[in-house]
């Protein structure tokens, strides 16, 4: 809570750049190039995890709409059914034999997969309210540097400190902090992919994400995302109990 | 009865007053430290059992080597060295994790606990178990998960995470039409539906770091060994855990010995099987402070409480007796005189002193181990309950001693009286007959 407070309290009170945008609309278009599209996107998504030696590999159809994402695994074959849902703030998992999906909360996604899925996923123009508090190069690129604030205690992460390309308007970087102010897990970002949405715009579109985790065995999991393509969904697609069906 | 012993026994009576009042301070000193220590060992064994078998951990835990964290223990080895113990009565594996349950609309923190259903069975309706928990070893309602024949994937579940849960009223039949039926979290009724459907889902990292899910139909609630556990302990059968977490591997092995005693034996005797057969393992007793430090500290705090108040005591009996002893040295000096002159040796006078105190200990010693008797079949048909401090689960009151606390404090209260006399009367047998004759008590 104080070291909330602090943060607003540091937020509010900086000194922002000369010619700094709104937060806001940096965090709407960083969104939009991860999947944050209102009438739909689709993609193959392949997640790699290395952990203590330990590597495992997923793919996923995953469908996203605006701030909802279906994620269904795809290979390998053991783990086929597996379903990985956000409908707004909730997260939900199902498998094949369960009667009933599972409800996993905010501080419940701390661990796992669920957390690089909870990691990918954010929504920060929804959950946080973001601050710019400097400008820096990251790998050669200028880009503006956010603090965001959690909106409400129902997100998994306090604070997160996000670098956006000035240029691109893309996020590049991400460090997710605990609610101690430690921080947690990093994300890197990648563009490599483009995507014609209605109107027959073509915008970036996240290639791959990396996330390290910055505490314990220190696992990384890299996320590429393949085939993407704007595709209308409807809102009852990310309804768990249609799924559940 | 020789000559001695009857005078010492004549003595006794003709200064009864005084020697009722002393024989009280020595009866009630007596009962209260065998009820103390009654208590203590009661206090003992119902932290040992419920660490030993409520809380799953055997009076042996063999992990592997620098297993207390991690499910890593490929357990064939193990089970077979423990099984060739003869003093070995029982081996149960043992899988140990933590995820969320949920009911289809929320989800709480669980700490689950895989067990071997056949081996639980036995251990419930283990004689020590019934003799301390009595009633408190079966489930609060519905069935244990050993004892739910039809259920799919039975688990037993704290009662506070079964309310939580809205699985309070457990029911271990056949499932319920409604439970395959869609669930609506927002209807206004969902709390009745979630009431009528046995079913649970456990959520959890798996071995190898994904995200697992298995289900699990809640037949019953459970007492869990602390207060702590009530809001997330959950026992299910090894194999749905093993499931659940994507493993076949254990996180401990755990022997359950005919004779408690033989822990530290049957320790040694396994790590020098183990270590010659190439197996490296790290061995916990269920005394072990690291890996049950509940039991420790307890045990340890009490030790001290008992050790104070059996000084307090003593020290009180003792002074008692070495004050009645003075006194009744000073007020029969002529006595003393009168039977040196006769011919008594200072030993002999000395002697019929400490007989005397022994008379008078025994008697009171016998009179103090009735009214303990009594004090505890009185607690006992009473029917106290209560819950200990961090536990769950109301027990029944009972400190019937042991006989070897009976005797062990006798044994020491008479050592005390005598040690008392002998100091109190020392000087006084030394007095010169011809003083003694003429001496005049204050």
């Amino acid at each position: 809570m104080t070291s909330a407070f602090f943060a607003l309290f540091a937020a509010l009170t900086a000194v922002a750049p000369p010619g700094t945008p709104d937060a806001a609309a940096l965090l709407r278009d960083s969104d939009r190039a991860r999947g944050g599209l209102a009438e739909g996107v689709s993609w193959t998504l392949t997640v790699e995890s290395t952990e203590e030696g330990t590597s495992t590999r997923r793919t996923m159809d995953v469908r996203a709409r605006n701030t909802d994402a279906l994620a269904e695994t795809t290979a390998p074959p053991r783990k086929k059914g597996e379903v990985i849902l956000f409908n707004d703030r909730n997260l939900w998992f199902l498998k094949p034999g369960l009667r009933r999906p599972v409800a996993i909360s905010a501080r419940q996604r701390l661990q796992g997969e669920a957390s690089n899925g909870d990691a990918a996923s954010t929504n920060y123009a929804r959950d946080y309210t973001g601050t710019v508090v400097g400008d820096e190069i990251v790998d050669g690129e200028p880009v503006w540097k956010l603090d965001l604030v959690a909106r409400s205690k129902d997100v998994t992460y306090d604070r997160i400190r996000y670098w956006i390309s000035k240029r691109r308007r893309l996020g590049v970087k991400a460090e997710f902090l605990t609610v101690g102010g430690d921080l947690f897990k990093t994300a890197t970002f990648e563009y490599g992919n483009r995507v014609r949405i209605p109107g027959g715009q073509e915008i970036d579109f996240v290639s791959k994400m990396t996330i390290r985790d910055a505490m314990g065995a220190g696992g990384t999991t890299v996320l590429t995302y393949e085939s993407p393509r704007a595709e209308t969904h409807a809102p009852s697609v990310f309804n768990v109990n249609n799924v559940v069906r | 009865m020789t000559g001695a012993w009857r005078l010492a026994f004549r003595n006794l009576r003709r200064h009864r007053r005084r020697n009722v009042v002393t024989g009280v301070a020595i009866a009630l000193g007596y009962m209260g430290l065998v009820v103390l220590g009654g208590y203590a060992g009661w206090a003992e064994r119902l932290i040992r059992t419920g660490s030993v078998y409520m809380q799953h951990r055997g009076h042996l835990a063999v992990y592997a080597k620098g297993g207390l964290k991690r499910a890593e223990a490929k357990p064939s080895a193990y089970v077979a060295a423990l099984r060739a113990d003869p003093r070995v009565a029982h081996v149960g594996r043992y899988l140990i994790g933590s995820g969320i349950v949920g009911n289809g609309c929320k989800s709480f923190a669980m700490r689950a606990v895989g067990a071997e259903p056949d081996l639980e069975r036995r251990l419930a309706s283990h004689p020590e178990m019934i003799a301390i928990w009595g009633r408190a070893t079966g489930p609060v309602s519905g069935r244990a998960f050993f004892d739910a024949p039809g259920a799919e994937a039975p688990v037993v579940v704290a009662p506070r995470l079964a309310r939580a849960l809205e699985k309070a009223r457990p029911s271990p039949g056949g499932v319920p039409a409604t439970a395959d039926a869609p669930l609506d979290c927002g209807a206004p009724d969902v709390r009745q539906r979630l009431a009528a459907d046995p079913f649970v889902q456990l959520g959890a990292r798996t071995a190898d770091g994904s995200f697992g899910a298995a289900e699990a139909q809640v037949v019953g609630l459970y007492r869990p060994a602390s207060t702590e556990e009530d809001k997330t302990a959950l026992v299910a059968p090894i194999e749905l855990l093993q499931r659940l977490y994507d493993t076949d591997r254990v996180t401990y092995v755990a022997a359950f010995l005919r004779d408690h005693r033989d822990r530290a034996a049957v320790e040694r005797d396994l790590a020098v099987r183990l270590r010659d057969a190439g197996v490296d393992v790290s061995i916990h007793r269920f005394d072990d402070p690291v890996a049950n430090p509940f039991y420790a500290g307890t045990m340890a705090f009490l030790g001290a409480l008992v050790l104070f108040v059996v000084l307090l005591v003593a020290n009180v009996v003792a002074f008692s007796v070495l004050n009645a002893m003075t006194l009744a040295a000073i007020e029969r000096s002529r006595e003393m005189g009168t039977l040196r002159s006769l011919g008594f040796t200072r030993t002999q006078v000395r002697g019929l002193f400490l007989r005397e105190s022994a008379l008078l200990t025994i008697t009171s010693v016998l009179a103090g181990a009735a009214f303990a008797a009594a004090a505890a079949l009185v607690v006992e048909a009473a029917d106290v309950r209560f819950e200990p401090p961090g536990s769950g689960t109301p027990v029944h009151l009972q400190f019937m001693p042991a006989p070897e606390v009976f005797l062990g404090t006798g044994g020491l209260f008479l050592v005390l009286t005598l040690a008392a006399t002998f100091i109190a009367v020392r000087r006084k047998v030394r007095t010169p007959v011809a003083e003694l004759l003429v001496e005049v008590a204050a």
